[in-house]
């Protein structure tokens, strides 16, 4: 309970921090006043409106996406690597995102969205179809599905070079150029995926005991296994509709959570709906302060952010029980 | 992982002659999946032989072979294709070593150098050497071989804790292998788009200009690497176990662990400097060698087999499937192999996963 009141409060500074720090310095007052009383004609005041709450609004959004999917797709496949980026979920967005720029010729981020989720969607689907109720086939079926999408990417990339200079923005994974419209388009998915979350939380409880203790205790694993993917497809659509691709979000918050609150799916998906959003908010707002004058994309900053934590988590004793 | 689900489900009554019956077949299996792959490898190298734009008939070929034929049709055959195929079948047969090794000494299927991080550390290197030096050939060369050991070691060094833990080190690699690719898209999207196409492409991998030093390395390094592991392959079986039964059948778990990776990873960065990180072979060649030979765990030579049919399938697909249309080799592997992969994946029975 502490590490989640805890948490929470580490949630708000991050937020406060989203919204006052920048390539901009804005005095705090001005901030309030932004937030209270907003008058655009202000200069400050119309960049913490237009820029700073959308893209904390984003990063938030995205964060309890990465960290719910994460949380689920371990507890699901028992296997302490799996995250959206090895389930082949990336790649589908990337290879939908890829051919809508060089086939349709879309070069706007808000248009990026419906295809990214759609291609996400539609490979996370794939893998569940053929991977079914087994971990370990799960698994397998992510990474090879992520094996057959991503040179297809490099061929799209490789003959189009306009496609390929648009791609390579989106492909670093970020919380700028979209706006709020973008939330509120996606926001329902987000909703259910998170509520379904929720739900299953205690069913993982005995999915971590084996397949033939939770049937033994009378779970249903296939139903459980189903529901999670329907909202694991939901939860990492929009993820990666929000910000792209951004890497090892999704893999250490549950490991952090299960480090943080020991092993009940309970706890762990509580917490990881709160750190998501402080480690890509954090991402987002440290790529903003280390280059003077100039920002880091999120993306780059949550690996660098991700990775020591990762192995700090991946050195302590209790790595080893999943 | 996969050892102990095969090792419950075959847990049916069975006495010592039954056993024998068992390990006889399945010995048979695994020599009948390596003699049909070395030859299919064969067959795809003769056919690959006679193929291409100059024209040299199969007779005239079988001459060069054989130690005759002109002065043209021996440069043809023997400087300008013998050397391509050499080098998609060795580089293959190197990914999908290293692949089976991984993947059984660290009990996770998924164990392989693209997911573990060596593969982008090598990219890394590449793609910071062109777009950073703005440097080719050679030194590209190096500084993915360079690349690929410092990932390697940086795992090494932060998972080591009192012994080599395979969860430990699987998860570091994988943060290594976001921390690596997050670098190389940031990378790539600095750069001037003409120079970010140019690393673009070593990223992918390709085997059409590895020929001369270069090429005689990565034999000999890959034969010598494949040496060491028929020396150290009687321990494999025993590490898929699991650390308490490979003690308790006498083998010494860390030492083993530690001399098995350090040769895969020596067989990753040797086969990427050359050719490119050729994605995703050394995942999908052990997976397919294990449900190819059935029950039991590593499957090497096996997959050894399965990795150089596919690579040096996928090149010569790569150019000849479709006239007048070439696509590099790290391209076709994952379009031929992952699809493969699905397949096998989606017809073994449900409970064997």
């Amino acid at each position: 309970m502490l590490v989640l009141v805890g948490s929470v409060i580490a949630l708000i500074v991050v937020v406060a921090a989203s919204l006052a720090l920048g390539v901009r310095t804005i005095d705090p007052a001005e901030v309030w006043q932004a937030l209270v009383a907003p008058d655009l004609a202000d200069p400050d005041q119309a960049v913490v409106v237009q820029l700073r709450i959308p893209r904390t609004v984003i990063g938030i959004a995205a964060g309890i996406a990465l960290g719910l999917a994460g949380t689920l797709i371990q507890g699901v496949t028992r296997n302490p690597i799996a995250d959206p980026g090895l389930l082949g979920i990336n790649a589908g967005a990337s290879l939908a995102v890829v051919l809508c720029i060089s086939l349709l010729g879309v070069t706007a981020p808000l248009g990026f969205i419906w295809f990214a989720f759609a291609g996400a969607t539609a490979a996370a689907a794939v893998v569940f179809a053929i991977g079914g109720a087994q971990p370990v086939r799960l698994a397998l079926v992510g990474a090879a599905l992520t094996a057959l999408l991503t040179p297809l990417i490099a061929l799209v990339l490789l003959r189009d070079t306009e496609a390929f200079n648009q791609y390579r923005f989106w492909a670093v994974g970020s919380l700028t150029g979209r706006d709020l419209s973008t939330v509120a388009a996606l926001w329902p998915f987000l909703a259910v995926g998170v509520v379904l979350a929720a739900a299953l939380a205690h069913r993982l409880n005995l999915l971590a005991l084996g397949d033939d203790v939770a049937s033994a205790l009378g779970q249903r694993v296939a139903v459980t296994r189903g529901v999670a993917g329907l909202a694991l497809v939901l939860l990492c659509g929009t993820a990666v509709a929000f910000a792209g691709p951004i890497a090892l979000i999704g893999l250490v918050v549950p490991h952090a959570a299960r480090r943080l609150v020991g092993s009940d799916y309970r706890w762990i998906t509580a917490l990881a709906l709160v750190l998501g959003p402080i480690m890509l908010l954090s991402a987002d707002v440290i790529g903003r302060l280390v280059v003077p004058n100039a920002e880091l994309e999120a993306g780059v900053v949550a690996a660098f952010l991700g990775a020591p934590v990762l192995i700090a988590i991946a050195r302590s004793r209790r790595v080893a029980g999943l | 992982m996969t050892a102990d689900v095969r090792i419950a489900r075959a847990g049916e009554p069975v006495d010592a002659v039954g056993i024998g019956a068992v390990r006889r077949a399945d010995r048979r299996r695994r020599v009948a999946v390596v003699v049909i792959g070395a030859g299919l490898a064969v067959a795809v190298a003769l056919a690959a032989l006679s193929f291409g734009a100059a024209g040299v008939t199969p007779d005239r070929v079988l001459a060069v072979i054989l130690g005759g034929g002109d002065r043209l049709d021996r440069f043809v055959v023997l400087d300008l294709r013998l050397p391509r195929i050499v080098a998609a079948l060795v580089v293959g047969v190197a990914f999908a070593l290293a692949g089976a090794v991984f993947q059984s000494t660290l009990r996770n299927p998924l164990a392989s150098p693209d997911i573990l991080g060596v593969s982008a550390g090598a990219s890394l290197g590449a793609v910071w050497a062109i777009l950073g030096l703005g440097a080719g050939g050679a030194i590209v060369a190096g500084f993915a071989f360079g690349g690929g050991l410092v990932v390697a070691v940086v795992i090494w060094l932060a998972a080591w804790r009192q012994g080599l833990h395979g969860v430990r080190f699987v998860l570091v690699g994988v943060g290594m292998a976001y921390l690596c690719g997050s670098t190389v898209a940031w990378l790539l999207a600095r750069a001037e788009v003409r120079e970010a196409q140019t690393a673009l492409h070593w990223t992918v991998g390709s085997v059409a200009d590895v020929r001369g030093d270069e090429l005689w390395l990565l034999v000999v390094g890959t034969a010598a690497c494949g040496g060491v592991l028929a020396f150290l392959g009687r321990v494999l079986r025993p590490l898929a176990l699991g650390d308490d039964h490979a003690r308790a059948l006498g083998v010494r778990a860390d030492a083993a662990r530690v001399a098995l990776l350090v040769v895969a990873v020596a067989l990753v960065a040797l086969a990427t400097s050359v050719a490119g990180p050729i994605a995703f072979v050394a995942l999908i060649a052990p997976a397919v060698a294990r449900r190819l030979v059935g029950r039991g765990g590593a499957a090497i030579a096996a997959s050894a087999a399965v990795g150089g049919v596919l690579t040096l399938g996928a090149d010569v697909a790569g150019q000849f499937a479709i006239p007048g249309f070439t696509a590099p080799l790290g391209i076709v592997t994952g379009v031929i192999g992952a699809p493969y992969l699905l397949w096998l994946l989606s017809r073994t029975e449900r409970s064997r996963a």
